[in-house]
């Protein structure tokens, strides 16, 4: 079954365009790879697919519901039940622990304290920092508050994770353990991955990449048309 | 360095810098414009005679009597806590860029000397701006105002003017005090230009202590009337001092008090919240709890100030109705005499300014807390946490520390003010009574071994607790802050754009 | 890659014949071209030859002779040099991948030479995410996951260098055809 499917999608700041005609579609339980250089309209789209914002024109259907019509409240609530967001850094709250920061969008959705912390728990393990639950952000690591921002994200179990560069501000190594786990727990719940990143080598761990260039979808996956063809030809 | 980088790095900085600076000025301005004025009411001269000369060329009589000058002055003095606790607060307004400034000075090479330098530059500067231009319209005010009615009396002293070191003590000595405050704050990021890069946290969770410094207040407040009565009006001029130093004690008391407070309910909150806002608000209180002091210093201030206001209005109101009702008895007519009453009205306007002028404060801070947590903001926006949640976390945040603080500072305040203003005890006539049975009373042989002299009418007043007063006073500030926290959730849209959280 | 001393190495555990030398050097390198049991006994014939190991002792199963090989005093100490000597970084640029550009540029167009390293591309990209498939499986051993990694790191720098070059070729032909 298709998890998202975008349409001619077209997104402006101003009068710089960020976006120029997107057309793509991400299957369920796939992992795609969003990549292209600085400033490609990587970002834009995901938040254009996660309905954070709503593109100028064109269309993004999510198990083909259109949802850029949607209120802001209703693309909301999608967003907390359906979807996980995770960005490169910055979105733990930093008076909250890391357990209650992880069973946020629990007690969003209305549950109960109790069983919000124990799901967070179960979350931190599987990312390797239980023992860090009543540890506040600012006393860990860079690595530590992006795998409990990771958990964070897959607490509710959505059905479409959004990251954009989980791992841009991570070591080679600690990014790779939290991104290795991050696909392991995505493939086993057949969680469809979303995954923003500039790096060849991050790409690489989804099942499909593309790439964008100034606002369109490279389909050589290589930049032709914007590189002047010149020269002599023999 | 020259002076001219020095001044020129000083004044470097964006509109939240230029706010500030203009604050602190105001706040210099508004602080010695009090105190000049309570210097010319000093500064008037007693005609020589006996105690009851009065200075007959005002019209007013807090200003003609001798022994009313003394609290007049005092009274005004008071009204520079709240500007004090406001120019604290402006001083906090843009100190987390300012300091990230200086320390890139500090990582750029300059000595923490020099550091410290261009900080206490830009209070000390603006402070001495402000002050010169309380002094200027302090000239000023005093030749526009000086108008003599046809008896040639005046309104206000605008005939004697403070000494000349009175004057310069004023204009220099607020600056120096504020740069060396300034100086003070500054200590952290003098001593390491990464502190605070990486944030170190304030030395432990605040303890209960300050409740020691109400206390004290409430003592002294209670010791005042014994030792006035012990010791006749020769002290009286100490006892303003005496007041003014207890005073400031419950306000600082109140107001460091508040640290305690936020984080004590916050972790209260903490144990119950039952919504995601509440765990927001209650995590923001109890690992900041000083954020509750810095916000609210100047709003608590004046209740303090303005509860201990309405005890002396209730203490006005009752010597006014008993002497009313004293005239009638004695047929003197009307006889009313609210003069004391529009004293008081005019401390309870200078109150609801300092409240209005608190508000504001609190609006700055808060829209300050707002744009510096900004990105995480945006994330739990992104994460679809509604804004309305947060805007709600907010208000909790605000609302769950100021209630019991408004309590505290009205309680200290009307509690202090109390013990100022005994029970009014006033004597009846004597008279002859006897006590015995009617039979022996009636005998003339007898009565006279049952008869006493007695005091009759004599009747302890208290003054009733203001409570209407002092609800109003509490509704007041909580519905200021409850606007004040409107206006600012107004910018949490514009602070959660999505565009807050692109990558470097 | 230097046989002669993995072959040292694999011996420094202990002796070893023929055979299991083949197997400990798959099982250790995974990602490497799999020895052939010739380049084995050639190998070891020439170390047996420069005094670096020494036969120790025969056994006949059921099947050819075995013989054991042993690392002698020397073969040690030609291990420990080797092992304590720094690899020269990159002394000189000889990969297939750059010399086929340079010719594609000299007798072909910018366009074959861009052709080239599309499809290069698009090879690398896809072994690179082989490797990371193979890397993530959570029955990955070390050695498995150690040796994915170099290949990664060597595939991630290859690949950069097409990003760029592409971006250059225009002006490189311009430079060759001068």
């Amino acid at each position: 079954m298709t998890q998202l499917q975008a349409r001619g999608l077209v997104r402006s700041y101003g009068p710089t365009p960020a976006l120029r005609g997107i057309t793509m579609e991400v299957a369920e339980g796939e992992i795609v790879a969003v990549t292209g250089p600085s400033g490609c309209g990587k970002s834009t789209l995901l938040h254009c697919l996660a309905g954070i914002l709503r593109p100028d024109a064109g269309e993004v259907a999510w198990r083909g519901h259109r949802i850029d019509t949607w209120s802001e409240a209703a693309r909301s609530r999608l967003r907390r039940t359906e979807f996980g967001v995770l960005f490169q850094f910055g979105q733990l709250v930093a008076e909250l622990t890391a357990a209650e920061n992880v069973a946020l969008p629990l007690l969003l959705a209305g549950t109960g304290r109790r069983a919000a912390r124990t799901a967070a728990l179960t979350w931190l393990d599987r990312f390797g920092v239980a023992e860090l639950a009543d540890v506040r952000p600012g006393e860990m690591s860079g690595g530590q508050q992006q795998r409990c921002a990771t958990a964070r994200a897959l607490v509710t179990e959505p059905r479409v994770l959004f990251a954009d560069e989980p791992t841009g501000s991570l070591d080679t190594l600690t990014g790779e353990q939290v991104l290795t786990q991050l696909v392991r727990l995505a493939r086993e719940q057949r969680t469809t991955v979303v995954l923003i990143t500039h790096e060849p080598r991050i790409a690489a761990y989804a099942d499909r990449e593309i790439v964008l260039r100034d606002g369109v979808i490279d389909h050589t996956g290589l930049g032709l048309d914007a590189a002047p063809v010149t020269g002599g030809v023999r | 360095m020259r002076p001219g980088t020095f001044v020129r790095l000083a004044v470097a900085g964006n509109r939240t810098d230029a706010a500030r600076v203009a604050l602190t000025a105001l706040s210099a301005l508004l602080a010695s414009l009090a105190v000049l004025a309570a210097l010319s009411v000093l500064a008037i001269q007693t005609p020589p005679g006996d105690s009851g000369a009065h200075s007959e060329q005002y019209t007013n009589a807090l200003l003609r009597e001798p022994g009313l000058r003394g609290g007049t002055a005092f009274a005004i003095l008071l009204l520079t806590i709240p500007v004090l606790a406001l120019a604290g607060q402006c001083a906090r307004l843009g100190a987390p860029t300012r300091d990230r400034r200086l320390a890139a000075l500090r990582l750029a090479g300059a000595t923490p000397g020099q550091v410290t330098g261009i900080a206490v530059l830009e209070t000390g500067l603006a402070s001495l701006i402000g002050t010169l231009i309380g002094l200027a319209s302090y000239l000023v005010g005093r030749a526009l105002l000086h108008r003599p009615d046809t008896d040639g009396r005046l309104p206000l002293p605008t005939d004697v003017l403070p000494t000349l070191p009175e004057l310069a003590l004023v204009v220099l000595a607020l600056p120096m005090v504020a740069a060396a405050a300034t100086a003070l704050m500054l200590r952290r990021i003098t001593a390491t230009p990464l502190g605070v890069v990486r944030r170190t946290r304030r030395a432990g969770p605040p303890r209960p202590w300050p409740a020691l410094l109400i206390a004290l207040g409430v003592l002294g407040a209670a010791l005042f009337q014994p030792i006035r009565e012990a010791s006749g009006d020769r002290l009286t001029r100490w006892f303003f001092v005496g007041v003014l130093v207890v005073a400031f004690a419950a306000v600082l008391g109140v107001i460091l008090g508040a640290a305690w407070i936020s984080r004590q309910t916050g972790r209260l909150l903490h144990r119950h919240a039952s919504s995601p806002a509440q765990l927001l608000a209650a995590g923001r209180l109890s690992e900041d709890p000083w954020a509750g002091s810095r916000t609210f210093a100047a709003l608590l201030a004046a209740l303090v100030f303005g509860a201990g206001a309405a005890a002396f209005r209730a203490q006005f109101q009752l010597r006014d109705d008993i002497e009313r009702k004293q005239n009638w008895q004695s047929d003197f007519g009307d006889g009313r005499n609210e003069f004391y009453l529009r004293a008081v009205d005019l401390v309870d306007l200078a109150v609801a300014v300092a409240v209005a002028i608190a508000a504001a404060g609190l609006l700055v801070m808060l829209i300050e807390g707002i744009t510096a947590r900004r990105r995480t903001y945006a994330a739990l926006v992104a994460g679809g946490v509604p804004r309305a949640t947060i805007g709600v976390s907010i208000l909790w945040q605000v609302l769950t520390p100021m209630v019991p603080a408004v309590l505290l500072a009205l309680g200290a305040g009307y509690t202090i003010g109390r013990l100022l203003n005994p029970d009014i005890v006033l004597a009846g006539d004597w008279e002859t009574v006897c006590r015995a049975t009617t039979e022996l009373c009636a005998d003339p042989a007898t009565r006279d071994r049952h008869t006493e002299l007695v005091r009759t009418g004599g009747m302890t007043y208290s003054p009733d607790v203001p409570l209407d007063q002092l609800a109003l006073l509490g509704a007041g500030a909580v519905a200021a802050t409850l606007l004040t926290v409107g206006l600012g959730v107004l910018f949490l849209r514009q602070n959660t754009a999505v565009e807050e959280l692109r990558a470097g | 890659m230097s046989t002669p001393h993995v072959l040292l190495g694999l011996l420094a555990g202990g002796t070893k014949h023929g055979y299991d030398l083949k197997r400990a050097h798959d099982e250790r390198l995974p990602q490497a071209r799999p020895l052939a049991y010739g380049q084995v006994y050639a190998t070891l014939g020439r170390l047996v030859r420069d005094g670096l190991v020494a036969p120790a002792g025969q056994e006949r199963l059921a099947g050819p002779d075995r013989t054991a090989y042993a690392l002698t005093e020397e073969g040690r100490d030609a291990l420990d040099l080797w092992l304590s000597t720094v690899e020269p970084p990159m002394p000189h640029v000889n990969s297939t991948l750059f010399a086929k550009v340079v010719v594609a540029l000299l007798v072909a167009d910018v366009t074959r030479a861009r052709t080239y390293l599309i499809a290069q591309r698009r090879a690398h990209t896809d072994r690179l995410r082989e490797l990371t498939a193979l890397k993530t499986n959570p029955t990955a051993t070390v050695d498995d996951v150690v040796a994915a990694d170099y290949a990664i790191a060597h595939l991630d720098a290859d690949l950069r260098w097409l990003h760029t070059t592409l971006d250059r070729v225009a002006d490189w032909h311009r430079e060759v055809h001068r």
